[in-house]
């Protein structure tokens, strides 16, 4: 065994080590912020992990879109809204818990057993390096055409139902009727858009 | 469609204006870059007070007749006159004046209107104390003289901007008796027709 | 193209002849390269700071620090000393873990993104395929950083700052990556040595600030804000957040996000110069020149003599644009945080767009011009 293979093999354990030790942390820690910032850990090993495999491209596409952009806007929503608060005391949470659990071993088990059964093909052909994203871009505009444009859509959509539920143009003005509590209502008012640097063209 | 066409050329326009500005902005501060540094080193160089400059008042205790003019010009009635009535030559005798100038502003309202000119300003402005009760001038401290920037071997005196001489601007190592532009005042008053 | 020195053959080559294997020989040398670029970026950091301050003094007409050394060469030293003799405080009810954990995140990834400038052909500690990609990614980490140490504050300023520094690093993220994918489709490579390849050969005509007058400005404004440097230093904007996500730090915590900005602006800077400005490129083509007298490409002085001159060039680009970016700071006011979510997705992005499909639709028409 030589040098860039020990190095290899570490990093495989440290890689996951780190990934499953975090990601139990996500799963349970009480502290939601703690939680956030471990999903970053999570993601960070498992680009570490594609880097281990040679896949350059998908790692760094890993930091850049799970850690800098899913992650954060996860960390922001959890920062905006950052309410501490105390659940209720459920009886029997322990019900609950074991169930979850069992669950959750379930599915382990039998996402193992899959992984252990299956005859898995291992390729024998090097790794493309750094001409994998040439690869990527090929198979993006060939046979994967159809799932990449649909994937696209999809984002497309989001796009579009976001903008639609950020501006909110016209809200009904509804008096409080007299069993409605204030909560239900939404906080803010429609205001007209403020036009910035165009005022006096209206002034005229 | 015209109409859109128009947005997007005035977007444009706008656009390159908000560049060309910000060019020009960048031009002003690179200018400001050749300039020479205004900074004067202060405990080593001193600035050269011009001739109406209100730094601490200076008192002359035997020219005072405590008439109190200058209590009633203060602003915040600053000046603490205590005299008493001399019956023998009838006239008020003046046992003690003080100035706290940790509270006047320095207006020049007393000098101004000191009809004996026992008041004047000085040149002095470091009042720097540890207690803000020493700046309370008693009619001794007030007679003090400061020292003269321009005697004070420790400090090199600068003149003013307005003292260098024309198209000059740094006013270290100038050459001695170099005289600033225009006429100085005495100069001023010997061209006056004497009347 | 000449190959430039190969300092990593010619090292493990003389290793080796001392009767070290050359595994070890290898392993021995992995290591310089990184220390060597380390050290560079923290001095980097010191002359950058004693740039700022003089410069600054120099635009406002004052003389800035004098006594600290020749030219007050030396204050950025006592800066830093100070700071390390600083008592180190933890707020109280502030999360100390992730308080501790926030300015080494926002630290490491920058200093991880100096593998990927290129100094000379292979003066360059990974000649990474992704490389561009690279620094775009590790960028990206940057604002969880803040947003950790915001959290761990426990202080609303350091919670506003983080947020608004997450929210504007996300914002100018897009067009960064855009302006430098116009880049990247001229030249085939993500790799910052091909960028560089790509726009040698007739001087400074080549360079690519020609062929993207308006991705470099995009480019620049957006690194600027990614930075938080003046016009875009909303996160800590002292007369709203008292510092920002800095607030409650001091001694060597405060120290790395200073250090972390400065490197960071510094690393802008030369990658602006690799993308833009040629990187290690005299204005004048010196392979030419060399041929035109007659000297081989491979001679060992013009080797030497290249390779110092292609540092030399780098560092003088990356420097400009320094001063750009401390002139800036002195001639634009700080923008309302509305007007920079304004400006990131209603103007550069739809700007950076438009530029990158012009590009493609050149690249197509005029594939000599536009590296087809």
């Amino acid at each position: 065994m030589n040098l860039a293979e020990g190095v290899q093999i570490v990093s495989l354990g440290v890689l996951a080590v780190m990934m499953l030790g975090s990601a139990l942390g996500v799963v349970l820690l009480k502290n939601i912020v703690y939680s956030a910032f471990l999903l970053g850990g999570v993601f960070i090993s498992i680009a570490g992990l594609y880097l281990l495999l040679n896949a350059d491209f998908v790692a760094f596409a890993q930091v850049l879109i799970y850690v800098g952009a899913v992650n954060v806007l996860i960390l922001f929503a959890i920062m905006l809204v950052n309410k501490r608060e105390d659940f209720k005391v459920v009886p029997r949470m322990w019900i609950r818990q074991v169930a979850t659990a069992l669950v959750c071993f379930g599915i382990f088990a039998l996402l193992g057993t899959m992984v252990v059964t299956t005859p898995w093909a291992i390729s024998t052909e090097t790794a493309v390096g750094d001409s994998s994203i040439v690869r990527i871009g090929l198979h993006f505009f060939s046979d994967f055409l159809l799932p990449f444009e649909l994937a696209s859509i999809l984002l497309l959509m989001a796009l579009v139902g976001a903008i639609v539920l950020a501006r909110r143009e016209f809200l009904p003005e509804t008096e409080l009727e007299a069993g409605e509590t204030e909560s239900l209502t939404l906080p803010e008012r429609p205001r007209d858009l403020i036009t910035t640097g165009r005022g006096d063209s209206t002034i005229q | 469609m015209l109409k859109f066409l128009k947005q997007v050329g005035d977007y444009t326009k706008e656009a390159f204006q908000a560049g060309k500005y910000i060019g020009q902005g960048l031009s002003v501060t690179f200018d400001h870059m050749r300039r020479r540094p205004i900074t004067v080193q202060y405990p080593y160089e001193k600035l050269i007070l011009s001739e109406r400059f209100r730094g601490r008042i200076h008192f002359e205790f035997d020219k005072c007749i405590s008439c109190e003019v200058c209590v009633r010009v203060c602003p915040i009635n600053l000046p603490v006159v205590d005299w008493e009535f001399n019956k023998e030559s009838k006239k008020k005798q003046l046992k003690h004046y003080s100035i706290d100038f940790g509270v006047c502003i320095f207006c020049g309202n007393c000098v101004e209107y000191c009809p004996t000119n026992c008041l004047s300003m000085t040149e002095e402005y470091e009042l720097s104390t540890y207690d803000r009760h020493e700046l309370n001038y008693d009619s001794v401290a007030l007679g003090r003289l400061p020292y003269k920037v321009t005697n004070d071997p420790m400090v090199t005196p600068l003149r003013e901007f307005a003292y260098l001489p024309k198209g000059v601007t740094d006013p270290h190592d100038l050459p001695a008796g170099s005289r600033r532009s225009g006429l100085r005042p005495e100069e001023i008053l010997d061209k006056e027709p004497k009347a | 193209m000449n190959p430039g020195i190969d300092l990593q053959g010619t090292f493990i080559e003389s290793v080796r002849g001392f009767g070290i294997p050359p595994g070890a020989a290898r392993a021995l040398w992995l290591p310089l390269p990184m220390l060597i670029m380390l050290v560079a970026a923290t001095v980097s950091v010191l002359v950058l700071v004693w740039l700022e301050r003089k410069i600054s003094a120099a635009a406002q007409q004052r003389i800035g620090p004098e006594f600290i050394g020749p030219l007050g060469i030396l204050a950025p030293l006592a800066d830093g000393l100070k700071l390390v003799f600083k008592e180190d405080t933890t707020p109280s009810k502030a999360d100390g873990l992730l308080f501790t954990l926030g300015p080494a995140i926002v630290v490491i990834p920058v200093f991880l993104s100096y593998l990927i400038v290129p100094f000379g052909q292979n003066l360059i500690v990974a000649d990474v395929g992704m490389g561009v990609f690279l620094w775009i990614a590790l960028s990206s980490i940057v604002p969880i950083g803040l947003l950790m140490s915001g959290y761990a504050s426990n202080n609303k300023y350091s919670l506003l700052g983080g947020l608004r520094a997450a929210a504007q690093s996300i914002s100018y993220e897009l067009p960064l990556a855009l302006s430098v994918l116009a880049i990247v489709m001229m030249s085939n490579s993500l790799s910052t040595v091909d960028i560089v390849q790509q726009q040698s050969g007739y001087g400074i005509l080549g360079w690519n600030i020609w062929r993207q007058p308006v991705g470099f400005l995009i480019f620049w404004i957006a690194a600027l804000a990614e930075c938080e440097r003046i016009p875009f230093d909303l996160p800590e904007a002292e007369e709203e957040l008292v510092a920002g996500y800095q607030t409650e730090y001091s001694g060597m915590k405060f120290a790395l996000f200073y250090l972390g900005s400065y490197v960071n602006l510094t690393l802008s800077a030369l990658l602006f110069a690799v993308l833009y400005l040629g990187g290690w490129e005299f204005p004048v083509s010196v392979s030419t020149i060399a041929n035109l007298i007659g000297v081989s490409e491979n001679t060992p002085w013009l080797q030497v003599s290249l390779a110092t001159l292609g540092i030399t060039m780098t560092l003088l680009k990356a420097y400009f644009l320094v001063f750009i970016a401390i002139l800036m700071r002195w001639t634009v006011p700080r923008v309302r945080i509305d007007q920079l979510l304004d400006l990131g997705w209603k103007f550069l992005l739809p700007v950076s767009l438009v530029n990158l499909l012009l590009t493609a639709g050149l690249k197509l028409a005029f594939p000599i011009a536009f590296g087809g």
